[in-house]
């Protein structure tokens, strides 16, 4: 009897392996270059692109092809939602995620859900879009989910400098119709005229940045390949969380006493944490942001959402670390 | 006619289902819903009854089915009330076997995104495999070392994954979404890969009702009234796990249905496990299906992992019970 069960058990088990006959989508291409139809750059900033198909790569490696621009926008992420009210196309976007919260407009978009990454698939059917935008902190069971509903989805991958962020600023641009050349234009002589002025520096202050501290003696701090490592170091400061190995690593106290940062930065401040605060956690006193009183609240959402809104950061940053360059 | 118990729960699933599809988070009124029954629809309303809801309600009540028949067969096998299914680490061996799948860059495709559950279920059944091994005292498997294995195995994989969830910071949200359970994948592919195995699992441990009757009197009682208990047992033991591993496999942890539907089963109508097993594997569906509608619902468009929905109604519900028949000598 037993026997008999140990047979169908693996029979069944080798049936189910065959998988169920699903027509297999399509098959990741390489990082190819995307295939654009490119507008030559004009002096005349004013012409927008002709209504022609769009038909792009996106971050997962899937073909992507709209008709016409996208009309109607749903985005997964506040991300996505700032990149796509900054471009013009804000009176496009007819469902956002419930982070989303910039600019404040966004707010009275419908919102499909998001938190823990949970959204209501039926939600985002009901307002029938012609293109989901998803970001990174999608998962890609999502993206299947919603692909299988017919719905076309645009996985933005986050950009890792500052210039692929422009390109994905383009990106979004093609696929809602609108010239992102002026928007990109602006932001990069911002960016510029911020590098030109790092660029005379001679001395870099020590930076700590704290992302959160439920701990208080083993706070959370951007390490090297993490945005905001990357953006410190733009705007010239020494960021002290980049001697360690992750992106988004745990810093112990000794550590940052032993660095003694002369900046202190809270990016949890939009959280409840402030300066005042900081100044009593034991053991803090001995740092020298804590003596001189040089801590900062930041708007994190302008560190760490791939936006447009990082040029905002940079100068933000930059300001902090050299206030008599930028009087 | 007293409505037999199988007639009552029968119409308690039916009403279940039909809840499950009528409720979401987009409104559908009935007229709606009875145009996109019979195909009449307008295209939303089709969509979200015919692709959303569907595989979903399917989907739930066979994990509720898998979770309620896995956790009554765990708790006749271990003869302890507090067993259920992830006793001996299931759920941790699966969310480990996630987790690890998840760090690698699967490529965009069908078999990309199925080796995350593959890896699951994989893992799943391997960790009750060494459980088993490391249980084992010569020919025989005590229940009690069974437990003390999958105890400290479940904390080892537990946190393991913890580790590995704190290292990897692209995968967390993904991670964490995965672990707190619920349906995420609307679609049949789910639905297709669970199926043979839960018939498989849930149809032995249906014909194993008088085997599991015969082992309340303890092992060597069971052993001299003619059951080979050792066999029994692992038979039982694996055809549980498949179940469980299944479940966990696509829908995440999902805690609660395995612990209290055979016990409120159990309440209402008796410890005959032959009537038991059934009566748990069409109450889990109710429960989770149950569970799946609040979630969807009561925050929309938010939707709460199923699993909180599940531990919040289900502790009060079971305590309900168990006061309104307190004066049974139930265990």
């Amino acid at each position: 009897m037993f026997r008999k069960i140990l047979v169908l058990t693996l029979l069944a088990a080798l049936l189910a392996g065959c998988g169920p006959a699903v027509a297999a989508t399509q098959s990741p291409s390489t990082a190819a270059p995307i295939h654009v139809q490119t507008e030559a750059p004009t002096a005349a900033p004013t012409v927008a692109p002709t209504p022609a198909g769009v038909t792009l790569t996106d971050g997962l490696g899937r073909e992507v092809k709209l008709a016409s621009p996208a009309q109607k926008v749903v985005s997964l992420a506040p991300s996505n939602t700032e990149i796509l009210f900054a471009i013009g196309a804000g009176s496009q976007v007819v469902g956002r995620d419930e982070f989303s919260d910039f600019p404040a407009e966004a707010k009275l978009v419908a919102s499909v859900g998001g938190s823990m990454g949970k959204y209501s698939t039926e939600q985002i059917v009901a307002l029938k879009p012609d293109l989901v935008l998803a970001a990174e902190i999608n998962s890609p069971e999502l993206v299947k989910e919603l692909e299988g509903l017919g719905l076309t989805v645009y996985y933005l991958k986050n950009p890792t400098t500052i210039e692929e962020m422009y390109k994905n600023l383009n990106i979004v641009g093609q696929l809602t119709g609108h010239d992102t050349t002026d928007l990109v234009n602006s932001l990069k002589a911002r960016v510029a005229a911020v590098d030109a002025k790092i660029a005379t520096v001679t001395t870099k202050p020590s930076v700590f940045y704290e992302i959160d501290a439920p701990a208080a003696n083993k706070p959370y701090t951007y390490g090297p390949g993490s945005f905001g490592d990357l953006l410190i170091a733009r705007a010239g400061g020494t960021n002290i969380g980049n001697t360690l190995k992750d992106a988004y690593p745990q810093i112990s106290l000794e550590q940052i006493v032993a660095s003694n940062p002369s900046i202190i930065l809270l990016g949890d401040s939009n959280y409840g944490a402030t300066a005042e605060a900081v100044k009593t956690r034991a053991g803090w006193s001995g740092i020298a942001a804590v003596k001189s009183g040089q801590i900062f609240p930041i708007d994190d959402n302008i560190i760490s959402r791939p936006g447009p809104r990082l040029v905002d950061g940079l100068e933000q940053l930059a300001k902090l670390f050299h206030p008599d360059l930028f009087k | 006619m007293k409505p037999t118990p199988f007639f009552l729960v029968l119409l308690a699933l039916g009403l279940a289902l039909i809840l499950s599809l009528a409720i979401g988070s987009v409104f559908l009124s009935p007229v709606e819903l009875w145009d996109a029954l019979r195909g009449q629809g307008i295209q939303t309303a089709m969509q979200i009854l015919w692709d959303i809801r569907l595989p979903r309600t399917v989907l739930v009540a066979l994990t509720g089915a898998a979770l309620g028949g896995s956790g009554a067969a765990y708790q006749g096998l271990f003869r302890n009330p507090l067993a259920d299914p992830f006793l001996i680490g299931v759920a941790s061996g699966a969310g480990l076997g996630a987790v690890i799948a998840m760090s690698v860059k699967w490529p965009y495709s069908f078999w990309g995104l199925m080796a995350i559950p593959m890896a699951a279920f994989v893992a799943a059944l391997l960790t009750v495999f060494i459980v088993y091994f490391l249980a084992r005292v010569g020919q025989t498997v005590p229940t009690t070392n069974l437990i003390l294995a999958g105890v400290a195995f479940s904390s080892f994989a537990t946190s393991l994954t913890s580790f590995l969830m704190l290292r990897s910071t692209g995968e967390v949200r993904r991670a964490l979404g995965w672990l707190l359970g619920g349906a995420s994948q609307s679609g049949w592919t789910a639905i297709i890969a669970m199926t043979p195995y839960l018939i498989i699992g849930l149809g032995i441990l249906t014909l194993s009702g008088h085997a599991l009757n015969l082992l309340q009197f303890g092992d060597d009682q069971a052993q001299q009234l003619g059951l080979n208990v050792g066999r029994a047992k692992t038979v039982m033991l694996i055809a549980a796990s498949l179940a469980t591993a299944a479940a966990v496999a696509f829908s995440g942890i999902i805690g609660f249905i395995g612990l209290i539907v055979p016990h409120v089963m159990r309440l209402w109508f008796g410890a005959d496990y032959r009537r038991l097993l059934p009566l748990s594997i069409i109450g889990g569906a109710i429960a989770l299906l149950v569970s799946d509608v609040i979630a969807r619902v009561v925050l929309a468009p938010q939707e709460i992992p199923v699993g909180i929905v599940t531990a919040l109604a289900g502790a009060p519900f079971f305590l309900w019970v168990l006061r309104r028949t307190k004066n049974q000598g139930f265990w």
